[in-house]
């Protein structure tokens, strides 16, 4: 009894099926053992035989211009590389803009000066510039005299602070006094220069005393013949 | 063409700028006798802004990162933006170059290796794949 069940079952087995272990629902053409297959899903699911590789897929087409390359000499930006890369760039606008006048480092949202607010809230636009009538220009008929203070800090130019800046840096590393300082100068550097007056005063008491001294020898008999002691004694 | 038109607006800007400068000079101590001095350079300041206006249809194809904006703001140089854009671009350009030639180096001493253990296989797979 056992040993017809067991037939039963290998009559049925893939091992005993006449096409071997392959599947009977697809025909397959080639007989060498490898297979490679397309399998298509979607409305019609179809496989279709392709060649002798599982998951072989076509190499993505290879574009001309790849990071491999060199992006930089690609796009003729060279030139400004160089610029940039080499030299240490000033960090001011003003240096960008020498020629501006006026405080332009000073952050733009502090006095409603910045670009951001342009895009934000952009300004009326769109109208006829047309010059401005008698009338209109009456309306710009001024006062005889000086502003207020407070209007009068657009004068000061950038290119003077830097002049200043450059020379304060060069005070410091060769430790000279400065003769163009400015009123605006800080506290310390003011006590430095009181500290190299100070220095300076007691040089001088020094200097003062050595000549004092050597008055004192000339005058001295042991000295008017310009004798040591041990020689006046011999 | 972008560059002359760029030019242009660049020196109508500084023409603006002077003039709105010596309008400053004249406001800022006025004398009774500088007020026709001072019509006729808000004649020019008008003028100035017309010629300006004018140029606007030139300059719509240039176009400015907004991150620019912000260093101009922030009282920066505006050098500094472009200069770190270009070494951004450039370490990026090394890092990628840098993959794809450990990718083709892989891709390669793969090939040798298979070439070893599968010789029949990767013939096949050559004969497949021409160009390899």
């Amino acid at each position: 009894m056992m040993g017809d069940q067991f037939r039963k079952v290998e009559q049925y087995s893939p091992k005993s099926s006449p096409r071997g272990a392959r599947s009977p629902v697809v025909s397959r053409q080639d007989s060498s053992g490898t297979l490679k297959t397309t399998i298509l899903l979607g409305k019609n699911p179809s496989i279709v035989p392709s060649g002798p590789f599982y998951l072989m897929k076509e190499p993505p087409g290879e574009s001309d211009l790849t990071g491999a390359t060199n992006l930089m000499t690609y796009y003729g930006l060279e030139h400004s590389y160089s610029k940039f890369s080499g030299k240490k760039l000033k960090e001011q606008l003003s240096s960008f803009l020498p020629t501006l006048p006026g405080v332009i480092d000073a952050p733009g949202q502090q006095d409603n000066s910045s670009l951001r607010s342009v895009i934000e809230k952009p300004p009326v636009g769109g109208k006829e510039l047309l010059p401005l009538s008698n009338i209109q220009l009456d309306g710009f008929r001024l006062h005889p005299g000086p502003l207020p203070e407070q209007y009068r800090y657009a004068n000061a130019t950038p290119i003077k602070k830097h002049k200043n800046k450059h020379k304060k840096h060069k005070h410091k590393e060769s430790g000279l006094p400065s003769q163009e300082t400015a009123i605006s100068d800080t506290s310390s550097e003011t006590h430095e220069k009181k500290h190299k007056k100070q220095k300076r005063h007691d040089e001088e008491k020094r200097k003062r005393k050595k000549e004092k001294k050597r008055k004192k020898q000339k005058h001295s008999p042991e000295h008017s013949s310009g004798m040591t002691p041990g020689q006046h004694s011999m | 063409m972008a560059s002359s038109s760029l030019e242009n607006l660049e020196t109508q800007l500084e023409l603006f700028i002077e003039n709105v400068r010596q309008i400053h000079i004249i406001v800022s101590d006025f004398q009774p006798q500088s007020q026709s001095v001072l019509n006729q350079k808000l004649q020019t300041l008008v003028h100035g802004l017309q010629e300006v206006d004018k140029l606007k249809s030139q300059v719509q194809e240039v176009h400015v990162p907004l991150e620019v904006f912000d260093y101009i703001d922030q009282g920066r140089n505006p050098q500094l933006y472009t200069k770190d854009c270009i070494e951004k671009a450039l370490a990026k350009n090394e890092q990628v170059k840098g993959k794809i030639d450990a990718y083709r180096k892989f891709k390669a001493n793969m090939l040798v290796e298979l070439s070893r253990t599968f010789p029949n296989e990767l013939s096949k797979y050559r004969a497949l794949r021409a160009d390899e």
